[in-house]
């Protein structure tokens, strides 16, 4: 109510301060102007000064050693996070015999018939397909391990997030503590969960559920707070009216009206959770990530695809059936709760007595060897000295010499201060003084920490995957906003390929252009182009029809409509796709350690692989300040609007 | 003014002295200042940030009568039937039922108030999407503790009441939106309320439904007899609806009383400009244009009810080509002939009571209240369009 401010009265100010970019320019020049000469005059050199870093890799390993020496014997593990740990592995172990007690039989059969319920029969047949493929190509028994990880991780996480939601979504000061911390761990790369959790767990399956725990609650937080608070406030008004108490509120009116809010953080902890039960092979997590993982290590295609089609038809099924499961509401009745349990027990019960628990040993499909011909076929003939159009390797290799290495060397040759002038500057003209303030720092934080040489190698993979990223995906959305037939074809890709894990990005990247920085770059690009052009597109649909018509009736081409009306009115849509586009291409980039991308990623990897945890948690610190910082420079932050959002 | 009267038959159901809502930080020093007190709204709002929605409002809502408050958005009507709740905290003054102070209510006996005394119908309808029109009728007294088979049972009564059986099970979004407020109506008819409050329940529909809902609330009134407080800023659905109406303005009440009264004696400019256009013929009676019956007027002619509209009149006297005699009971108590009904339709029949209605505004609820105590038969529900004289008249038979 009494938010209007006054005008105030301005006085006459230059006509370039009137610029709101030149202002900013003007005034961080001014700042640069004092303080450049300083800084260089006492630490002139172009890398990060080594006398302004922290040694961390000392106290760090200190650390580790000492929860390694006392794991078994101090009592804050014996007490505290011994019994997480354990109660994990025995709620992992209970759901996974129970799924292998089920048989495949009895699994497939409680999917379709779930499916069934909440989405109906495309969807169950579609599940049942999705998991005798599994069997089919050999993969029960890794599924049902992913498959058991993931049922203990999603329900903590949605029994952790829901209660964070609810707390958020009642209390304003609790939401006001809450929003930053959340929205920060939704841009954090998966990787850089991992080494805290390994630090206090230890490799295995705890550390694994833990991991994904920590990373797909965030989601299921926010939207609950989100749907709490977006309850239609007469119908809260109504409520109250009547004389309900503040429990009979909340469960009779603001839960039920968040329902939809509900199912969607259910469906996308649960796509969250995959995504990272997968990533968390690389502590210990087994199941089908761990296969791919093995299987890229030795730069076995065959067996990661045989590995990794179970994946992605397992995120397709989870994310269609839970979408539906949120947008129905008024569908028929199918098939009610006890007869899916009574038809379950059933089935297995039948299997078991048939004596055909396991998946039947004669119907698997080796699909590994012929994929490796094919590769093999691949390498020998499209790799290079294809003529005219070269191979993949030699793009590959065109690519690493003539953008990667130029763009990396360009960086580390600038002096450090440009560098985080160039971030403040960027930041501060798309967004605030406070993200430009966060960023600066954040950059500032990871050349203290001493690892500026391979943060700004990972920088350049970034750079390099967010501009071909956001060329291909403006000029794709772009058509798809243009074109309805375009449109058309490109959406179930899109679909697909925004279901799917990042991991498995990473297998035909190394099917087609080997391993090194290129092939990181290229799953990067993949793996963000679906988020970008969706956004695009529908930033381009949304524009207001009026003004595009108005446009139309002045006579301009279609040309001067997309460049004068739709982009321009878009503007807020296309920023918000290079964030969501700088953010997943650094995920991947960073994961792209394991497949020879190097910098931060092949840090954390080898911090991991050889036990030595310092590297890897500097290494780890250092991608949380670099996605803080990507994030930050790139984010439309409206003025004060925020707030309320 | 005493509010805290002890229960007679006249005891209002409402009675609101000196209530303010002020909006703003620090609100509770403006009521209490004189000088801040009587700022205009853009004064107010620059001198201490604040927005005061509802300044010094005072009124009674008598059993059974249809009190309307009118007034263009942003007049503080809303939030003037919220206070009465306290689904909005007032600022200052004192609010009671039936003689209780509602401010000095706790949670508990709040709720009570709540539940089982005031029901409110919202503008927007406020219905849960995800129950069916059983469950959203049943709802209050879902909320009360009321048992599953009991309180649907007395829903389905209600929703045959406000004509919707048949449609028990659809949800809120397959209902017009004349139909979902018939939802809202029963649901708060079902917690059996001793008022209802309307808050511009009707705002939302098209002009034909809205006419259909506005014949269903009189048909309920007529019917149940019960309290209701109305809040609408259509002037026609006001004098239609209004036993008595309160015209708000900038948070005060700038004019208390009849449809009558507010057509016929305007307190200030701004109503006389809010009902210029009313055709007055239809909403002043001839009670109030009559003149007293003198010995030369003919014993035979056209005869018309005190308490029919002008417009009646009218056409008695253009048929007959005479005066018209104003009967009740039998009685002749008064003679209606061109002058008078000419004088109604230009609109300066009002001209004679114009000093004595002017003050009237000044202690707009004093004034009515007093008037309104001597008014035959004023603490019975009355009838629509029952006429009562203005003011000046009624002052001799004071009691």
């Amino acid at each position: 109510m009494a938010t209007l401010t006054v005008p105030t009265s301005r006085t006459a100010i230059p006509g370039i301060l009137r610029n709101r970019a030149a202002a900013k320019l003007l005034a961080l020049a001014a700042v640069a102007a004092v303080l450049v000469p300083l800084a260089n005059s006492h630490w002139g050199s172009n890398t990060w000064p080594h006398t302004l870093t922290v040694d961390l890799s000392h106290p760090l390993a200190t650390a580790s050693n000492w929860v390694i020496d006392n794991r078994d014997t101090h009592p804050l593990f014996l007490y505290g996070f011994g019994y997480v740990s354990n109660a994990v592995v025995l709620a992992v172990r209970a759901v996974y015999l129970t799924l292998l007690a089920a048989g495949w039989t009895g699994v497939t059969a409680f999917g379709a018939l779930v499916a069934w319920r909440v989405a109906g029969v495309r969807l169950a047949a579609g599940t049942a397909i999705a998991f005798l493929t599994c069997g089919a190509l050999g993969m029960w028994v890794p599924t049902m391990q992913t498959l058991a990880l993931m049922v203990v991780a999603v329900l903590t996480s949605v029994a952790v997030g829901a209660l964070l939601g609810l707390a958020a979504g009642l209390s304003d000061r609790l939401d006001r503590a809450l929003r930053p911390v959340l929205d920060t761990m939704q841009v954090l790369p998966a990787f850089a969960y991992l080494l805290p959790v390994v630090l206090v767990f230890g490799i295995g399956v705890p550390a694994a559920v833990l991991a994904t725990v920590v990373y797909a609650a965030p989601p299921m937080a926010r939207l609950t707070a989100l749907g709490l608070r977006g309850a239609d406030p007469e119908v809260l008004e109504a409520v109250e009216s009547l004389g309900a108490t503040a429990r009979q509120r909340l469960l009779t009116a603001r839960i039920p009206l968040a329902r939809k809010e509900l199912l969607l953080g259910l469906n996308q902890t649960i796509m969250m959770a995959l995504s990272m039960a997968v990533i968390a092979s690389v502590i210990g997590a087994g199941g089908l990530g761990d296969r791919v993982y093995q299987a890229l290590a030795s730069v076995d295609v065959g067996a990661a695809l045989a590995a990794g089609i179970p994946i992605v038809l397992l995120a397709v099924v989870l994310d269609r059936v839970t979408a539906a499961a949120g947008e129905g509401g008024a569908q028929p009745r199918t098939i009610g709760w006890p007869y899916v349990l009574a038809i379950t027990v059933a089935v297995a019960l039948a299997t078991r007595l048939l004596g055909t628990l396991d998946w039947p040993s004669g119907w698997t499909l080796h699909i590994a060897e012929p994929v490796n011909r094919a590769v093999d076929w691949m390498t020998a003939h499209l790799y290079s000295g294809v003529p005219v159009v070269g191979g993949t390797a030699d793009w590959a290799g065109h690519f690493t010499t003539w953008i990667l290495d130029p763009v990396r060397g360009g960086l580390q040759w600038l002096p450090w201060w440009s560098v985080l002038l160039l971030v403040a500057a960027l930041a501060w003209l798309i967004g605030t003084w406070r993200t430009a303030l966060t960023a600066v720092l954040a950059m500032a934080a990871i050349g203290v920490l001493g690892v500026w040489e391979p943060s700004l190698d990972t920088l350049s993979q970034v750079l390099a995957a967010v501009a071909v990223t956001l060329v291909l995906g403006f000029a794709a959305g772009v058509a798809a906003a243009r074109s309805d037939r375009v449109e058309r074809a490109l959406r179930p890709v899109l679909d697909v390929c925004q279901t799917m894990p990042q991991f498995v990005y990473l297998i035909p990247v190394v099917a087609l252009f080997g391993v090194g920085r290129a092939p990181a770059v290229a799953a990067a690009v993949v793996y963000a182009l679906p988020a970008v052009v969706r956004i695009t597109a529908q930033g381009l649909r949304q524009v207001d029809p009026a003004a595009l018509e108005s446009a139309r009736s002045l006579g301009a081409t279609g040309r001067q409509q997309l460049w004068q009306i739709q982009l321009p009115l878009a503007r807020r849509s296309l920023l918000l796709a290079a964030n969501q586009g700088v953010v997943l291409v650094l995920a991947v980039v960073i994961i792209g350690g394991l497949v020879g991308g190097g910098a931060l990623g092949y840090d954390v990897a080898f911090g991991l692989a050889q036990g030595d945890l310092a590297t890897g948690l500097v290494a780890g610190a250092a991608i949380v300040c670099l996605g803080l910082m990507l994030d930050r420079v790139t984010q439309p932050t409206e003025r004060r609007a925020r707030k309320g959002a | 003014m005493s509010t805290t009267t002890t229960t007679t038959p006249n005891t209002p159901v409402f009675s609101v002295d000196g209530l303010w809502k002020v909006f703003g930080p620090k609100a509770d020093r403006i009521p209490a200042d004189a000088e801040l007190a009587a700022l205009d709204p853009a004064d107010l709002r620059s001198r201490t940030g604040c927005t005061a929605a509802v300044r010094d409002v005072s009124f009674d809502v008598r059993k059974g009568e249809v009190f309307v408050v009118m007034g263009l958005s942003g007049s503080g009507k809303s939030t003037l039937v919220r206070c009465l709740t306290r689904l909005i905290e007032p600022t200052a003054g004192t609010i009671s039922i039936d003689g209780e102070d509602v401010r000095a209510m706790d949670k508990a006996r709040l709720r009570e108030l709540r539940r089982h005394r005031a029901a409110m119908v919202f503008q927007h309808f406020g219905l849960l999407p995800h129950r069916t029109v059983l469950d959203n009728v049943a709802y209050g007294l879902e909320i009360q503790g009321v048992g599953k088979s009991e309180r649907r049972e007395r829903a389905a009564e209600f929703v045959t009441k406000v004509g919707l059986e048949g449609m028990e099970k659809r949800r809120p979004g397959q209902l017009s939106g004349g139909q979902r407020q018939r939802v809202g109506l029963a649901r708060a008819l079902a917690v059996d309320p001793e008022v209802l409050l309307f808050d511009e329940p009707f705002s939302a529909l098209d002009p034909l439904i809205r006419r259909d809902m506005q014949d269903e609330v009189a048909r309920l009134h007529r019917e149940e007899g019960r309290t209701m407080v109305f809040i609408t800023h259509d002037l026609s659905e006001a004098l239609k609806l209004g036993d008595r109406i309160a015209l708000m303005r900038d948070g005060r009440v700038v004019q208390l009383g009849t449809p009558e009264e507010i057509v016929s004696s305007p307190a200030d400019d701004y109503v006389r400009e809010f009902v210029r256009d009313v055709p007055r013929e239809q909403v002043v009676t001839c009670r109030t244009a009559m003149r007293p019956a003198s010995p030369q007027d003919p014993a035979n002619g056209p005869a018309v009810r005190p308490d029919a509209p002008v417009a009646e009149a009218i056409e008695a006297v253009a048929r007959a080509g005479a005066p018209a005699r104003v009967m009740d009971e039998g009685k002749c108590v008064g003679v209606v002939d061109h002058a008078q009904l000419l004088d109604v339709v230009a609109g300066v029949a009002a001209s004679t009571g114009a000093a004595e209605a002017a003050d009237s505004h000044a202690a707009a609820a004093a004034g009515s209240r007093a008037a309104g105590a001597a008014r035959v038969g004023a603490a019975a529900p009355r009838k629509r369009g029952q006429a009562t004289p203005p003011p000046p008249r009624t002052s001799p038979e004071d009691v």
